[in-house]
């Protein structure tokens, strides 16, 4: 056999550590079962109850300050980081697409508010609460400002957190492999030792989910509250929910929810499913009200909110979706019975939390 | 590379613009790119161009101990300083780095050393703590560690777009058998840099380098 040359040696090199890499990721991604969610937009009234439940929870440290792992947008809009949805990230095919940083104006500064003065300053009705300096961006700037022209305007509340992906574009992206989905439960998470702050995470992240953190030099994100799942205690975000439309549940549960409206029913999609990372929280789609007409009267015919954008959102499966779940509200509206509306109802809250019912207030602190 | 017997104290030196610096000879090293087929990250291979990575493409090396301490000055045009402090998620630092096998093995430099040969990298960025410098060691790609302690000091100034930085350490650190380099007048090491240039995002191993390893003869 002929000797290999330098160049070819080089390259036979740099295709065994490619190999190498490619099964040390392999093992990151490899779990048993998947803890899923599933958010039911129709019943999402942006009250922002979840947003505040993590961030008390997770989110007080000083490095954090600007960091809201659980959030909620009113869309069309923005979002947050502003503008995230045209940072690219994720993959195009089985290859990974570049992705931007998004800067922390991006995500909205966290506003100083002059507390002191309104509360203890002895200036009765003359001081009003405002944040300092002159804020043009914050993670829910454009709040209920939505789309479409009256009297057909249009919007609707999108929460989302870490999606906790079957092919998590930040674990691919991570050169010291300090990302990993738990063994036991998919769930994502970052580990702060390995973590060097590199933010390669924060760019790959088609959602733009991943924080860095300037007092500990890492990145950090959503944890799936994965010391209260493993109590049996719901997330934060869906326990403390007042509108019942986060459920939790493992994936492949096939007598829970979760199971029925994402691979059952076919009612509750992804979010950006093209970005080819396969999240794990999954939503059931706004239903529209109808148009008005110039005549001033409905119109049937159109869905007040534009088809083509729920496409853009959740992917072409959208449409069926929307579908069934026009059928089945026609079906009850004749007097007919629907499990999947039944479902998404939620008659008892239990319902939607599986084996993660357990009152948190039961639950031990741990011992520091 | 020679490491240049000098009298100088550790605080006089560790000052980059000392004048005892003038006489000890500067070599200036060719950088390039770290190869990107290398990276450990199928993401950075796919984000970004090699062209476009390792902004600093000309390091001036100088070395010298004292007897008991040991000093590298490397100095490197920059026409911006990124940054002394990182507050922005988009920020990165820039930085440098001196790099050499743990018990004078041959570790493949484009690799960071390898399972069976360590190497030690002696890590500055330009938003540390004034005088701090980091000891880090690692076993191949993507497998840098912080060690706990650090007997290594490095001072960096920027002025008028050039980056000058001195590390200084014990030549011997007993109490970081594994995790660094030991030195000794008269003998011989095998050593290479590294450069990261903040503001082009460079951070990680993304950055330049010196391509091979230079034999560093530090003087009797």
């Amino acid at each position: 056999m002929a000797e290999m040359t330098d160049e070819e040696k080089k390259a036979q090199r740099a295709k065994d550590l490619a190999n190498e890499s490619k099964s040390a990721k392999a093992q990151l991604k490899q779990c048993d079962r998947q803890l899923a969610m599933v958010f039911d937009l129709n019943k999402c009234l942006g009250c922002q109850t979840c947003t505040i439940a993590c961030k008390t929870l997770w989110t007080r440290d000083e490095g954090m300050e600007y960091q809201w792992w659980a959030t909620v947008n009113t869309q069309p809009g923005k979002g947050t980081p502003r503008d995230w949805q045209q940072m690219g990230g994720g993959f195009r095919g089985e290859e990974p697409r570049a992705g931007q940083l998004p800067s922390k104006r991006d995500f909205g500064e966290a506003w100083d508010f002059n507390y002191e003065e309104v509360f203890y300053g002895g200036k009765g009705n003359a001081a009003h609460l405002k944040p300092s300096g002159e804020p043009d961006w914050g993670p829910n700037w454009d709040e209920d400002q939505g789309g479409g022209k009256y009297p057909n305007s249009f919007y609707f509340y999108l929460p989302r957190i870490c999606n906790h992906c079957t092919n998590p574009a930040c674990l691919e992206a991570c050169p010291r492999n300090a990302i990993y989905k738990r063994k036991e439960d998919g769930i994502v998470l970052i580990s702060q030792d390995k973590c060097k702050g590199y933010r390669f995470c924060m760019e790959a992240c088609p959602y733009k989910k991943i924080y860095f953190n300037h007092v500990t030099q890492t990145s950090q994100k959503c944890i799936f509250c994965y010391p209260r799942i493993e109590k049996g205690v719901a997330n934060a975000c869906a326990r403390q929910c007042p509108g019942r439309l986060r459920f939790v549940g493992y994936l492949d549960d096939e007598s829970g929810p979760i199971f029925k409206l994402v691979k059952k029913w076919k009612v509750a999609l992804p979010l950006h499913p093209d970005r080819g990372t396969q999240p794990n929280i999954y939503y059931v789609p706004p239903i529209s009200p109808p148009r008005i007409d110039e005549q001033g009267n409905l119109d049937l015919a159109k869905p007040r909110i534009p088809t083509d954008y729920l496409k853009f959102l959740f992917g072409d499966e959208v449409e069926p979706a929307l579908e069934i779940l026009n059928a089945e509200m026609a079906k009850t509206k004749a007097g007919g019975k629907s499990e999947i509306l039944d479902t998404l109802i939620v008659y008892e809250w239990k319902s939607l939390f599986g084996p993660f019912t357990t009152d948190p207030s039961t639950i031990a602190p741990r011992s520091a | 590379m020679q490491c240049t017997k000098v009298s100088g104290s550790a605080e006089q030196l560790l000052d980059p613009a000392a004048a005892a610096w003038a006489g000890v000879p500067a070599e200036a090293l060719t950088m390039a790119a770290t190869p990107l087929a290398n990276q450990p990250s199928e993401y950075i291979k796919a984000s970004r161009d090699e062209k476009q990575i390792g902004k600093c493409r000309t390091l001036n090396v100088q070395s010298a101990h004292n007897g008991t301490e040991v000093f590298f000055r490397l100095s490197w045009g920059d026409e911006s300083e990124n940054d002394k402090e990182v507050t922005d998620t988009n920020m990165f630092p820039d930085g440098c780095g001196v790099l050499l096998p743990i018990g004078g093995g041959d570790a493949p430099i484009e690799e960071m050393g390898s399972k069976d040969v360590g190497v030690n990298a002696w890590f500055w960025r330009a938003n540390y703590k004034p005088d701090e410098a980091r000891n880090t060691f690692a076993h191949g790609l993507g497998s840098t560690e912080f060690s706990k302690t650090s007997s290594i000091r490095a001072r960096g100034a920027w002025q008028q777009g050039v980056w000058t930085v001195v590390f200084t350490r014990p030549l011997s650190v007993p109490e970081l058998e594994k995790e660094a380099v030991q030195l000794a007048a008269g003998k011989s090491v095998k050593v290479g840099f590294a450069v990261w240039e903040g503001g082009s995002g460079e951070r990680a191993g993304v950055k330049s380098f010196s391509k091979e390893w230079r034999d560093l003869v530090l003087d009797a």
